[in-house]
């Protein structure tokens, strides 16, 4: 690929959300607007000249696709009346790149409705909005393309056939929309990024933790007045300024406490900073923002200070009241041990229900670390194998042999 | 679009001790929904059900032969115990609408959009 049509092929992809969302909101069909898109922008990256606008090439050239393919249909009296209202697309929507911010924001709630499964909406917005294909979707949930696809396309019938509505939704309505929104984005962040190594969702330079922190970025920018909007785009930051240090050269994970910090992405953690700092200045504090609060206490560690645990714990306390839950425990446990050694880090962790935990990863690999602190080897031996037994991704696994083999033989 | 929401409710909310009060609260919620479907000005219909015991199901094997049977067609928790079909721009309006719909108790409503007589 020539630098040229690298330059453009990232035009295209920076305009992709913008304009499908003003086309899906057009034309009333996520179909449709996907697929002009792509035809528009194979066609935009044969052209001997670059338009000045790749947007409003994009625009133009998929709006004549649509009514072409519309009036070649001819069936629905229902479809032509959109092909019209298409046709009408007013002059506003070429005044790119002037962001449109409402048909974005319109297109992440539609893909992000409540109506549609929890873990299929971040598929459909990784499809939709990212145009990420399905192929790697499949690969980031650890399932196969044909079941992804047919997830996807059910997703699509869901928003076309149970009036899935494409307008905006009213403010009041937000509040309870954003969570699902956000909750989306969550998911999507945590299956990209546990897996360390990025082999089970990296191909051709497209990574899925990349577009999910994208979508995330767009969030923020699109609704700076919620605190909680902005919180998980710094946490996702926060985790992707990590990505460099997160392997060494064999392929092993390297636990966030070994990492070395000039190997960070600087520019992310800053970034992240800025979006913290505007979240407390709105006043309300949500679980997300405490999350970040907590990797951002973290990144410190880059600035020449020791990791401040004590700040650690406390923001853990506020976290398990506003949103309880085994894993959270388990990370305060770990926390602990920092402070007060292994064995009040074991004592907490052992306090925790553990019939959640039980299949937990996380649970068998902070056990067996704290009782390899406290030299009990055979016990955190058997606890690694056991962590191993769970089918962790090839960077942990690495690392959880590593440290299995450290405690020698027994 | 049309949406009908199907109200499933546990009759057992009807039957304790406060079960008289209960029912008449539920009314009540009712008749609220209808005053305000109708003050909207939306087309809709409904109609409540009687009790599950009353139910009587044709259950097909397959090769469309029907064996009758005493009761609801699943033996769940909660039973449909009535439904609307409300006349909606889209489904968060009809969501709205069957948030109103009063639940004494656990149960759920169901939310289907009603397939519109062109595409038959």
């Amino acid at each position: 690929m020539s630098e040229t049509s690298r330059s453009l092929a990232s035009a295209i992809n920076d305009a992709r959300p913008r304009v499908v969302a003003a086309l899906a909101v057009h034309c009333r069909s996520l179909d449709l607007a996907e697929d002009a898109f792509a035809e528009s922008a194979t066609k935009c990256l044969q052209q001997a000249t670059l338009p000045d606008s790749v947007a409003a090439w994009l625009m133009t050239t998929s709006k004549r696709w649509i009514v072409d393919t519309i009036r070649r249909q001819q069936t629905e009296v229902r479809v032509i009346e959109d092909a019209e209202r298409t046709a009408d697309m007013s002059a506003e929507l070429l005044k790119f790149p002037e962001p449109i911010e409402d048909e974005r924001l319109r297109l992440i709630f539609i893909c992000c409705h409540p109506a549609i499964a929890t873990e299929t909406r971040v598929a459909l917005a990784l499809k939709v909005i990212c145009g990420l294909p399905v192929a790697e979707i499949a690969r980031v949930f650890l399932t196969s393309e044909t079941t992804m696809f047919q997830r996807i396309t059910r997703a699509k019938r869901k928003v076309a056939e149970a009036g899935i509505s494409f307008e905006l939704p009213p403010r009041q309505a937000w509040g309870e929309r954003l969570e699902a929104v956000l909750l989306t984005l969550e998911l999507g962040f945590t299956v990209a990024y546990q897996d360390a190594g990025g082999e089970r969702s990296q191909i051709d330079g497209a990574n899925a933790g990349d577009e999910v922190a994208r979508l995330a970025a767009l969030v923020a920018e699109l609704m700076p007045q919620e605190s909680e909007a902005l919180g998980l785009a710094a946490l996702i930051y926060l985790a992707k300024s990590r990505l460099p240090a997160r392997i060494d050269g064999e392929g092993a994970m390297v636990p966030l406490s070994e990492q070395d910090p000039n190997l960070w992405d600087y520019a992310a953690i800053e970034q992240a900073r800025v979006w913290l700092d505007s979240a407390v200045s709105i006043g309300y504090t949500g679980p997300y923002q405490i999350m970040a609060s907590i990797q951002l206490t973290h990144a410190r560690r880059g600035f020449g200070q020791v990791t401040d645990w004590d700040a650690i714990i406390r923001l853990y306390d506020a976290l398990i009241k506003l949103r309880p839950g085994p894993i959270v425990s388990l990370n305060r446990a770990v926390a602990l041990s920092k402070v007060n050694g292994a064995q009040a880090g074991l004592n907490a962790l052992e306090e925790i229900d553990l019939t959640k935990l039980q299949t937990a990863l996380p649970y068998h690999v902070a056990r067996a670390d704290l009782l390899a602190q406290l030299g009990r080897l055979d016990e955190a031996r058997i606890a690694y194998t056991h962590a191993l037994d769970l089918d962790p991704p090839g960077a942990e696994r690495l690392l959880l042999e590593r440290k299995r083999v450290s405690l020698g033989l027994g | 679009m049309q949406y009908m929401l199907m109200i499933h409710e546990s009759e057992d909310a009807y039957s304790g001790d406060d079960g008289a009060a209960v029912m008449e609260a539920t009314l009540a919620g009712h008749m609220k929904l209808i005053e305000k479907l109708n003050a909207d000005g939306v087309e809709f219909s409904g109609n409540r059900l009687r009790e599950a015991h009353t139910a009587t199901t044709l259950r097909y094997e397959g090769a469309g032969k029907a064996a009758v049977h005493d009761g609801p067609f699943a033996e769940t928790h909660e039973e449909l115990g009535g439904y609307y079909i409300v006349e909606a721009a889209d489904l968060d309006a009809a969501i709205e609408w069957a948030r109103m719909i009063p639940i004494p108790g656990k149960g759920a409503v169901e939310i289907r959009p009603v397939w519109p007589d062109e595409d038959m």
